[in-house]
């Protein structure tokens, strides 16, 4: 199965049957954000040559390797980035542990 | 005439309160709201730049007549550097955002009296009581002060939602709301820890004592006050995770509503990404926080708006991706990549406003904000399809629009600072940005009718066409004369890279 059919088999298996059909419009949108997201984070990890040069490489293939063997990617994302409260609201205790801690253990330890 | 700078907060209040008394004298509202909300602009031209004190005296050290009464360990020592009044700090880069703000507010109440039946009140009253709060935010060189007018600005968001009448409206709100009593005490605690290490709330006076080694700058509860109020930043200004509540909410609202949320989440992100430069850029990870939240803003921003099928949602992700392109500029520190992220703050309310008002016109003539159930609406209003879709040129970075020469400082500032990466990032996604606005163009201007589309009202509001006209003049003088913007926020960005504020 090609990455276009499995795109189009994830925006049906996500999408109930009140959103529509699936249309070219939509696969190819997931399919230029997948895209986009895929080349954005590899380009922004290169920025790791600023702290390691062994740990841009490592980050770099790993990401890729993870990307490549979980892809579609984006409508996972587009699934979890729901209206629902409870969703949201477990992103936002992530992001708060994620900055306190960076912000209180990074300082003093690094 | 610094009397004035209270006025930009209290005037916008006044004509809050007093609307809010002409509820129902539908007439009476619409001649008023217009009067009153031209002063909006007009307050920040007339102001000279300078310092206002509320609720007291400058400090001792600029006041000698009342030091020369007081024993001399207070006026020796740092106790005479202190504000003890709440400042308001009015200069060029402030002139320029309370500007754009005022603007931005008089079209959308422009708008919004035209394009509604009945002229609210109380929808006037949110307006005016957000630019009010945002001003202040804007203004304020004490921190709990901004707290207390962010508090207000997220009450007015809420209350713009609410008397939207727009399906689900009251859900989104009430999920704002929830997570703002999550965010903003956090913020609020952020505050408190920050008086409780420095004894201050000014921000002036927090980073004299942090400078002065009065206060450790490595104290664990400083960097705990750091992180709450970086939190706090996200929640406002609707950085990820609050990126889907805040372009929910954007949907959620009408037109002039939503462009006027938009412009409060811009000046929110400005205003406490300034003070986090201001207070903590002595920290190595702030920098880092402030470039890996934008990327992540920008990325997510616009990978989720190509896949909405709902305009005003799909605007709404634009809008956050594009704040992530602020605070690239403002991570990277330097003075050429603070001013560029600042100028695309104030090119990004303009355009935000402008789609929200454009798109704005296909709800208000058909009820539908689904793409899949639009089309062929060029036939229609060729001249609104046209200010959209220069418009949308603009929010992609297209010469000679003014986002085209804020982006491109931003990718001349990323690579001077040596990260060429950000600077190829933001190509590709300003591609993207500008891919994902023709298909909704091609959705709903060029593609034929569909058979069941109705249209409701068929006139287009004047109010609205002529406010569309004036956001897109804006963008085409700011696009061919960036540098008389520039110039407005280069003594700012000088300051916050030289860490002398």
């Amino acid at each position: 199965m090609n990455l276009y059919d499995m795109i189009v088999k994830k925006i049906k298996d996500i999408q109930g049957a009140d959103d529509g059909p699936v249309t070219n419009l939509s696969t190819t949108s997931m399919l230029t954000a997948e895209i986009t997201l895929i080349a954005s984070v590899l380009v922004a990890l290169i920025m790791l040559r600023q702290v390691s040069t062994v740990l841009m490489i490592v980050a770099v293939l790993v990401v890729l390797v993870v990307f490549l063997t979980s892809m579609p990617i984006m409508s996972r994302l587009k699934k979890e980035q729901n209206d629902s409260l409870s969703s949201m609201m477990f992103y936002v205790i992530i992001a708060m542990t994620v900055v306190i801690a960076l912000f209180y253990w990074g300082n003093l330890n690094v | 005439m610094n009397l004035l700078i209270p006025l930009m907060v209290i005037v916008p209040i006044l004509c809050a309160l007093f609307l809010n008394l002409l509820h129902k004298k539908d007439r009476a509202i619409k001649t008023v709201t217009i009067i009153l909300a031209l002063a909006l602009p007009a307050l920040p031209l007339l102001a000279n730049y300078g310092l206002h004190y509320f609720g007291g005296y400058e400090p001792l050290l600029q006041n000698p007549t009342l030091a020369n009464n007081l024993p001399s360990f207070i006026t020796g020592g740092a106790l005479a550097t202190f504000h003890p009044a709440i400042t308001y700090s009015f200069q060029s880069a402030q002139q320029l955002f309370v500007f754009i703000l005022g603007l931005v507010g008089l079209l959308a109440l422009f708008t919004s009296v035209y394009e509604t039946r009945r002229p609210s009140g109380v929808y006037a009253y949110m307006l005016f009581m957000g630019v009010a709060a945002m001003t202040a935010i804007i203004l304020t060189d004490d921190i709990f002060n901004l707290y207390v007018f962010f508090e207000i600005a997220a009450l007015a968001t809420v209350g713009i939602v609410l008397v939207s009448n727009i399906k689900g409206n009251y859900e989104t709100a009430l999920k704002y709301m929830i997570l703002g009593s999550v965010a903003s005490p956090l913020l609020l605690l952020g505050i408190a820890l920050l008086l409780g290490v420095t004894g201050n709330v000014n921000v002036t006076d927090i980073i004299y004592s942090i400078k002065t080694g009065a206060v450790d700058p490595q104290n664990p509860v400083l960097l705990l006050a750091c992180g709450l109020i970086v939190f706090g930043w996200l929640y406002g200004s609707g950085l990820p995770p609050f990126h889907t509540i805040k372009s929910a909410i954007y949907s959620k609202a009408l037109p002039s509503g939503s462009a006027m949320i938009q412009a409060f989440s811009v000046f929110t992100f400005i205003a406490l990404g300034i003070i986090i430069l201001r207070i903590f850029s002595y920290l190595p990870f702030s920098q880092w926080v402030i470039l890996g939240v934008s990327l992540l803003a920008m990325i997510l921003g616009i990978t989720m708006a190509i896949l909405q099928t709902d305009i005003k949602r799909m605007i709404g992700f634009l809008a956050v991706g594009e704040l992530g392109y602020i605070g690239i500029g403002l991570g990277l520190g330097t003075t050429f990549g603070i001013t560029a992220g600042l100028f695309q703050a104030v090119n990004e309310v303009i355009i935000t406003a402008l789609l929200f008002i454009g798109f704005g016109v296909v709800v208000y003539q058909t009820g539908i904000s689904n793409t899949r159930k639009l089309g062929g609406l060029m036939v229609r209003n060729p001249w609104v399809a046209l200010l959209v879709l220069l418009g949308g040129f603009a929010m992609a970075g297209v010469p000679p629009l003014n986002a085209f020469q804020s982006k491109l400082m931003l990718i001349q500032a990323s690579i001077d600072a040596g990260f060429p990466e950000l600077g190829i990032i933001m190509i590709l996604l300003s591609i993207v940005t500008f891919m994902t606005f023709m298909k909704a163009f091609h959705t709903v201007y060029l593609r034929p009718k569909p058979a069941d589309l109705e249209i409701k009202t068929e006139t287009i509001p004047k109010a609205t066409v002529i406010s569309l006209v004036v956001l897109l003049v804006v963008c085409i003088i700011f696009g061919l004369f960036p540098q008389y913007v520039t110039s407005y926020l280069q003594p700012l960005a000088t300051s916050l890279a030289g860490g002398v504020v």
